[in-house]
């Protein structure tokens, strides 16, 4: 069985790592590169920043924060947020990404999920769906929580896997910064409808949330914010749980920290 | 045919707009003043407000409630609050740290939305509150709405008294002789400062500050019976007295920052943002209860050329969430925004045709505001156009 990506997001509103409740009320909590480097201390599997303001600004400022954080952190980093054309892509890239996430850009031009495989590979294409529950379906919501696309999630989800996507991080914006858990019936909709991995990422709080992601939602991966910002569990301890728990993991020990 | 305003004489605004150099706010805001160096009123209260000594005033709170406290059960204080982030988060403070025994009091939008009621509802049961929600005669306040938006350009105006005299009326009745609000937004978003080195707001300026110097009385002329406006009225001044009511904001005494109220309302009473962004601006936590008030910050946009954009950025640069350069973005971005989601509802809510709502929008379109350029309205001067 595969091992699954313990992932620690990293929300940026330049030069601060933020964090919000349903992706409202911004709080600032530091240097974004001193939390990325705890967590790579802590032995995390990869890095996901993203920039959650790029598209209500207008603007992508990561770049600067990418290439500080590759000094000292080698684990995979995947970047999102502003990202808009194969050249924004190429300059994350060149910045030190290894995979980039797209979300607003997609929906406005999803043939761009099939350019940025095509040049890049498919490995580095991570679909990013922000997704809520609508009553009787969830919808792909854009600029941080905000937007209608009026997309199906699940069909935009297969979709995008078509277009060539390597990956999908499934946020729910419903559980997102709420500590209840992950939205497990959403992470299963997608996961039963395409074949590439899938990130559950959203309402992380109790070390259990990882059980129902994993083992009835089936997420590859799973994506951890406030849970670790605001020093709930570390990822030391999140790693101990699953293996405890018959959750395939890394097993590595805690890099460096006493 | 609607008659032109005279805006500018209406609410005493300077000709030549000018910009706050530190927020988006301009010198068109009613009641708002400007130091020599450009900064808004309302600026220099924010640094005013990071050198205070809160645990000073946190101990003038904790007297304050020993003054009013009851110990027999009774309710000692009212907080007006519409289940929003503020209102829950004073109400829960009062409860739980200070351990006064609130009686919560809302004055009823004029259509709630979903998670306006579902916010309210949550407020109570999640939040642990004792509640009277103050509903009027919905056909009274329906006329009320359409009179205000008609004859002072605000479909709010109504909700206003209510928001204002209800939470006297119901301390009155209960023998309640201490209201808390949130903050006190004379102070906190710039205008009279008279208050701001003081916790209580005094009733004789409601008329002015509250009502545009129309009290619900004025409408009887326009053929509302006292009756109806009965509800909308303050108790006789003498009761008021009699009562020994005080009026006092939360920001005096505790740092106003609404973005930790809203972390703070999430995880004791149940509050959730809004399922989209709001027209208009830019969040999704604030001023969320009624399907009407989209118009009510579109009117002051039109008036005054403060959309609510301009209004959220400012206080967040205050707050030092986001810096004026984002800031500028976003008023460009949504400042203005026509709210149409609830538009249709919000016309026939008002009774009123869609061409006697757009005589009524460019009746109070100022020309040192607002020229028609190619058949489109353009404000003159806006914070992205000056350098």
């Amino acid at each position: 069985m595969r091992n699954i990506r313990l992932i620690s997001r990293l929300d940026i509103k330049a030069p601060n790592l933020v964090k919000g409740i349903q992706f409202e009320g911004l709080r600032k909590l530091g240097d974004p590169n001193e939390f990325a480097l705890k967590y790579y201390l802590q032995g995390v599997d990869e890095i996901f920043y993203t920039d959650i303001v790029a598209s209500l600004y207008e603007r992508n400022s990561l770049l600067d924060i990418i290439k500080q954080t590759t000094d000292n952190v080698f684990v995979p980093i995947t970047v999102g947020g502003g990202l808009r054309s194969v050249e924004d892509v190429l300059a994350a890239l060149r910045a030190g990404a290894d995979k980039v996430s797209i979300n607003t850009a997609a929906i406005k031009n999803p043939s761009i999920i099939t350019e940025i495989s095509k040049k890049f590979g498919s490995q580095c294409m991570v679909l990013s769906i922000q997704a809520k529950w609508q009553g009787d379906h969830w919808e792909a919501y854009y600029d941080n929580g905000r937007e209608h696309s009026y997309l199906d999630v699940v069909e935009w989800a297969k979709k995008g896997a078509e277009l060539g996507a390597g990956e999908i991080i499934l946020t729910s914006v419903d559980k997102e910064g709420t500590f209840k858990g992950f939205d497990h019936d959403l992470i299963r909709a997608v996961t039963d409808a395409v074949s590439i991995p899938v990130i559950a990422s959203g309402g992380m709080g109790k070390l259990e949330d990882i059980n129902t992601a994993v083992n009835y939602g089936n997420a590859d991966a799973v994506a951890m914010a406030s849970v670790l910002h605001y020093n709930h569990h570390d990822i030391n301890s999140i790693r101990e749980h699953c293996l405890n728990e018959k959750i395939p993991v890394r097993k590595v020990s805690s890099i460096g920290m006493p | 045919m609607i008659n032109q305003k005279n805006v500018q004489a209406l609410y005493n605004l300077p000709t030549n707009v000018e910009f706050c150099k530190k927020c988006t706010i301009s010198n068109q805001r009613p009641r708002i003043s400007f130091d020599e160096n450009g900064i808004c009123s309302a600026c220099n209260f924010a640094e005013y407000k990071k050198k205070i000594d809160w645990s000073i005033r946190e101990k003038e709170l904790a007297d304050l409630c020993d003054k009013h406290r009851k110990n027999d059960g009774s309710y000692d204080v009212v907080v007006p609050c519409s289940g929003g982030k503020d209102g829950s988060f004073v109400a829960h403070m009062l409860k739980n740290k200070y351990k006064m025994n609130p009686l919560t009091v809302t004055w009823a939008p004029h259509i709630y939305t979903d998670i306006g009621r579902k916010n309210l509802d949550n407020f109570i049961r999640i939040g642990g509150f004792d509640n009277i929600l103050g509903s009027v005669n919905g056909s009274v306040h329906q006329k009320m709405s359409q009179l205000a938006f008609l004859h002072m350009g605000d479909n709010f105006q109504s909700f206003i008294y209510g928001q204002t005299n209800f939470p006297i009326k119901v301390a009155v009745q209960h023998n309640i002789s201490l209201i808390m609000y949130g903050e006190n937004g004379e102070v906190e978003y710039g205008g009279d400062m008279k208050n701001a080195q003081q916790p209580t707001r005094d009733i004789k300026d409601h008329d002015g500050h509250y009502f545009s110097g129309k009290p619900p009385e004025f409408w009887v002329e326009h053929g509302v019976s006292k009756s109806d406006l009965y509800p909308y009225m303050p108790p006789s001044y003498e009761k008021i007295i009699k009562n020994k009511t005080e009026i006092h904001f939360m920001s005096y005494y505790h740092f106003w920052d609404p973005q930790e109220n809203y972390y703070y309302s999430v995880k004791h009473t149940g509050f959730e943002s809004n399922p989209e962004r709001t027209e208009g601006t830019f969040s999704k936590y604030a001023g969320l209860d009624d399907k009407t008030d989209g118009q009510h910050y579109y009117l002051s946009y039109i008036k005054f050329g403060i959309g609510r954009a301009t209004s959220d950025v400012s206080h967040e640069i205050r707050d030092g969430k986001i810096t004026r350069d984002e800031g500028v973005l976003l008023v460009k971005k949504y400042d203005g925004e026509f709210p149409k989601l609830y538009f249709k509802e919000t016309l026939s809510y008002l009774n009123i045709s869609e061409e006697l709502y757009w005589q009524v929008i460019d009746s109070w379109r100022s020309p040192h505001l607002w020229s028609k350029i190619d058949g489109v309205w353009k404000l003159n001067t806006t914070v992205w156009d000056i350098k």
